[in-house]
């Protein structure tokens, strides 16, 4: 026993000594770097829209720091941006933000992928006054605890597919419609639910169909099966890059024939290049589309971003990246206004910034949510084998026109 | 004897202190110091079951859920409208003041450590029947459906997840809400620890290892095995809620099945931490738990992306060349430590045999 006690205290007493030599924390602006911090899904179930969005903020570090970086007082520094994977995990997200801003010594945040991993880490960015500027938390209730240093470039997840419904009411004759939904069991899809909640009270419509489907999903064929027995006249699902996937394999294998679809992240989900003409007539919420006017002077127009992007990573940008690259375009600008390191004083010029970029207008509303960007919808549309998203609302941008009913499957080719 | 007990003395005297002085002497470590004492509390009470009774458990999650829900449901209804607080997207914000906060983190705990052991014991009484394989199964299924059921529940924020209170505002320090919480694990894990360690002195340990080691003969020796059984299972749930609940209130923001039910990484990592550290000894589960706990830091920093690749391995490495944990194979090479006296002569006549 002797011999084990003093094994044990030797050992302990040497990680002590590891421990205390080891929290040397570096510098928030480190030589000409400016250091942010983030912890991204790059495992777990929202991986590959964690890997969208990691790639969005790489492409956008690459591009600034290529053109000059930034100026603070007279000076140009470079981003540079430490990454941990929180294998999206809420708790271990929570704990990540913790390190970076504790161990690191990270005095500004960039955010995670999804709304559920965002309501995690603000809380301690909060506690540590550390600015954050996330593009991948959608939920609003995010916006409406009284968070001072969170900035989202991006409109909340209830506006998603409220359009979309009504869309349908319009396309009913002004009649109330028959709404079937389902939505995974995760705070963005849920806050889509009650976006589509909303929409319904106000037109009149009924919901008749009202499921939840688990996390991690891959089937739904018994929400679809009463879709078929019920015949509503849109169906909605929301679960993140899985749920479209599932959505429209079930329904083209179950050919379930309904005269609207809405979903979310098609385009994240690729749905036109891996389903093709099975995907087509889906009608899509977006936070962005390479076809809309925008313009800045580091990716120049949407359509430019979606060219450079491909040549970098080898696959079209989905919003998720197109986002997350414009957050770090507000951090740019915030830091070149407040001039300083000063967190307060970037804090302050980012409650102020007013700013176009290839994504969109950019403003914050008071709850730190993005007030001067409209959500937009498209449709996937099919030319022979090649399919493609095409933007059908708002009309302002609207490239075609919306194709409504879907037609059967008996009738598709 | 006497002896023995001083230098006992010492170890344990050396490690309250170090566990008093470790938040400020790694100041920035906090979070992780208070995730140890949880994992070393969640692993040394799983090995009552796993290492004593020989009942494989991965419904201990359960009560770690539970803890955590009741801990701020009760924090935050003891003063405020829980459906207000959690509905969706609601738009009125409620603020505890700092002797509201812990007031109801207080009778938050105090019920995150009841309920659950009232649950284990309803619980018990019913599945504690199965033996091996098939309770391991029970258990397994019953993390996984309070994860679904917890995630239906719309008081408590059903899939939308419950944001726990935040820490009163009026505390200024940033220091302080670290502070709070690790010093709190740290009670838990020192009275976990007491309590554990009187067991291992009591005649119930040997009841639970006799169940281990052969239940029929044990009850054929007039124990009454599913009482005991019940009550292992019962101490086990209390600490497991407190764990939870000091979690819970830690995290900020409960999630149904990746926070709170997480059988996939908290259920696991406790049967792992005390498989790790040798199960069926009072060590063993606290180094396995201490071990795991800075290879998974350093493994999770390092090799991003791969970690779990790297988990795997481990799990492997584990079970293939240290079946019986560190603490085992401690024993197997140095038994004499262990106060294990082996008669040479009597080794040799038994290999002789052969």
């Amino acid at each position: 026993m002797n011999k084990i006690v003093k094994l044990f205290i030797t050992s302990i007493s040497a990680i002590t000594l590891a421990l205390v030599s080891f929290t040397s924390s570096f510098a928030k602006v480190d030589g000409e770097y400016i250091v942010l911090g983030s912890a991204i899904s790059l495992t777990g179930k929202y991986s590959s829209n964690g890997v969208h969005t990691q790639n969005g903020y790489n492409m956008a570090v690459d591009r600034i720091n290529k053109m000059g970086g930034v100026k603070v007082g007279g000076k140009s520094y470079k981003f540079e941006i430490i990454y941990y994977d929180d294998e999206s995990n809420p708790k271990r997200a929570a704990q990540l933000a913790e390190r970076l801003i504790k161990q690191d010594g990270v005095h500004y945040m960039l955010g995670p992928y999804s709304s559920g991993l965002t309501k995690a880490i603000a809380p301690v960015t909060e506690k540590y006054k550390i600015p954050m500027v996330e593009a991948n938390g959608a939920s609003r209730s995010l916006f409406t605890k009284g968070y001072k240093y969170l900035f989202a470039v991006l409109s909340p997840a209830n506006q998603y597919l409220e359009v979309a419904i009504d869309l349908a009411v319009e396309k009913n004759g002004g009649k109330p419609v028959r709404i079937a939904q389902a939505f995974e069991q995760d705070a963005f899809s849920q806050d889509v639910r009650l976006g589509i909640l909303d929409a319904a009270k106000r037109t009149g419509s009924e919901i008749i169909i009202d499921d939840k489907l688990p996390k991690e999903l891959n089937d739904m064929a018994a929400t679809l099966a009463k879709v078929k027995a019920t015949k509503p006249d849109v169906l909605v699902v929301s679960g993140h890059t899985k749920g479209a996937l599932t959505a429209i394999r079930q329904i083209s294998e179950m050919k379930v024939d309904v005269p609207m679809l809405a979903m979310t992240h098609c385009d994240a989900a690729k749905l036109s290049k891996q389903h093709g003409k099975n995907s087509e007539y889906a009608l899509c919420a977006s936070q962005w589309h390479k076809n809309l006017s925008y313009k800045d002077k580091f990716f120049g127009s949407g359509k430019k971003y979606d060219k450079d992007f491909k040549k970098e990573f080898g696959y079209a940008p989905p919003y998720q990246s197109a986002e997350s690259s414009a957050a770090l375009l507000v951090f740019k600008d915030a830091f070149e206004r407040a001039n300083s390191f000063d967190r307060d004083k970037v804090r302050d010029a980012l409650v102020d910034t007013e700013m176009q970029t290839f994504y969109g207008n950019i403003k914050f509303g008071p709850g730190g949510q993005n007030v001067a960007k409209p959500m937009i919808l498209f449709q996937v549309r099919c030319k022979g084998d090649t399919c493609e998203n095409k933007v059908v609302a708002p009309t302002k941008w609207a490239s075609d026109k919306f194709y409504h009913p879907i037609p059967k499957w008996s009738e598709r080719g | 004897m006497n002896a023995l007990k001083q230098k006992d003395l010492i170890l344990y005297s050396g490690l309250i202190i170090l566990g008093l002085a470790a938040p400020f002497l790694f100041s920035a470590f906090k979070v992780q110091l208070t995730y140890l004492c949880v994992l070393i509390v969640l692993a040394m009470t799983w090995n009552l079951q796993g290492g004593e009774m020989g009942y494989n458990s991965f419904g201990n999650i359960l009560f770690y859920g539970l803890g955590m829900y009741l801990t701020s449901s009760v924090q935050v209804g003891m003063f405020f409208p829980l459906a207000e607080w959690t509905e969706s997207g609601g738009e009125k914000t409620f603020v505890h003041t700092t002797a509201q906060y812990f007031q109801g983190i207080g009778v938050g705990l105090l019920v995150a450590a009841i309920i659950p052991t009232i649950v284990a014991g309803a619980i018990g009484y019913a599945i504690l029947g199965l033996r091996g394989h098939y309770f391991a199964i029970c258990t397994l299924g019953l993390g996984i459906a309070a994860g679904e059921i917890a995630g239906g529940i719309e008081i408590i924020g059903a899939g939308q997840g419950f944001t726990t209170p935040p820490f009163p505002a009026e505390i200024i320090d940033p220091e302080a809400r670290g502070q709070f919480f690790y010093f709190l694990s740290f009670v838990v894990l020192v009275l976990a620890f007491v309590f554990v360690k009187y067991i291992y002195g009591s005649r119930f340990r040997l009841i639970l290892n006799a169940i281990r080691d052969n239940e029929d003969k044990a009850e054929a020796m007039g124990i009454q095995t599913m009482k005991y059984k019940i009550v292992g299972w019962m101490c086990s749930a209390f600490f497991c809620g407190l764990a939870g609940g000091i979690m819970g209130g830690l995290i900020g923001y409960i999630d149904s099945t990746d926070v709170a039910f997480d059988g996939r990484e908290m259920g696991v990592f406790m049967v792992l931490m005390a498989i790790l550290g040798g199960k069926g000894t009072l060590w063993g589960p606290i180094i396995g738990a201490t071990l795991f706990h800075f290879l998974k830091e350093g493994l999770w920093t390092f090799i991003l992306g791969w970690q779990y690749v790297a988990l795997g391995v481990l799990i492997v490495v584990i079970v293939v060349y240290f079946p019986e944990g560190l603490m085992g194979w401690l024993r197997e090479k140095y038994p004499e430590r262990f106060g294990e006296v082996i008669d040479e002569k009597d080794r040799k006549a038994q290999v002789e045999l052969k």
